[in-house]
């Protein structure tokens, strides 16, 4: 039970779904195999926030991670250029 | 597996912010196939509306979440996780856009798995991770097609019986 099929996940159609709905061209197609990687990129993005966010929580003795502690750690994961600058895979999170 | 998502779907998520009534969670069970319940609400087609799409991707990002809480031991808001749902739904729109202009400056229509490992070239990290896994899902296709294969031509019986001769006379 490896971290990469185990667990919760995004399927592969919601996520051909979520593309489509923002290609500017009808034609533009996407292949299973992109389906399956950018299910995983998204998985990874959210898991990122979240873990973030706990360590966040952790460094505020916080009870639990509230959008207080979420908005200081979203500018590094999203915004600006440096966007995944500092991404790297949490100890022990495949 | 199933009784974590029971867990999730009793929450009853109610964030005001962006979020239909809480009883669409009832019926927006988890299924791999979306034609799997008989309610005509849950046909395919119906997740065209961009609301519709804000919930299911609010609800894998529960599933995750709540993954992460029980291996950090940390629990999240309620606020928090439709926040980083509105995030990530927002997220697919410059992935998709993305997408979409490097395929076409290839002069291609149909993305493929290229295409992604730009979108993640920024972290050299997140790039080696993705392309790992480009390699690991190709390698996985390929098997699975040879398995296809096998099975449409038959010879899969045939091949197993000098195997198991074999385990046979190991015990012995």
């Amino acid at each position: 039970m490896e971290g990469a099929g185990a667990g919760a996940g995004f399927r592969k159609e919601l996520v051909s779904r979520l593309l489509h709905l923002h290609f500017k061209d009808d034609k533009t197609k996407v292949s299973g195999d992109v389906l399956q990687l950018m299910a995983e990129l998204l998985k990874i993005f959210v898991v990122e926030a979240a873990v973030r966010g706990v360590r966040q929580a952790q460094a505020e003795d916080a009870p639990r991670v509230d959008v207080d502690q979420l908005e200081k750690v979203l500018p590094q994961l999203v915004g600006e250029r440096g966007s995944w600058r500092q991404w790297r895979c949490p100890a022990g999170w495949p | 597996m199933s009784s974590r998502r029971g867990s999730f779907l009793s929450t009853k998520l109610h964030c005001s912010s962006c979020l239909p009534c809480p009883l669409y969670f009832e019926k927006f069970k988890p299924s791999e196939k979306l034609q799997e319940h008989g309610t005509e609400r849950l046909d395919a087609r119906h997740l065209d509306s961009p609301l519709r799409l804000k919930a299911a991707v609010h609800y894998t990002v529960g599933c995750l979440c709540e993954e992460v809480a029980l291996d950090k031991e940390m629990q999240f808001s309620k606020q928090t996780i439709a926040a980083i749902s509105e995030l990530t739904f927002r997220q697919c729109e410059n992935f998709a856009k993305d997408l979409e202009m490097f395929a076409r400056h290839a002069k291609r229509t149909t993305i493929n798995t290229e295409d992604v490992k730009l979108l993640a070239r920024r972290s050299n990290s997140l790039l080696k991770y993705i392309t790992d896994k480009s390699e690991e899902i190709a390698q996985i296709n390929l098997e699975r097609k040879a398995q296809k294969k096998k099975k449409s031509e038959g010879g899969g019986k045939n091949s197993r019986e000098p195997a198991e001769a074999g385990v046979v006379e190991s015990e012995n």
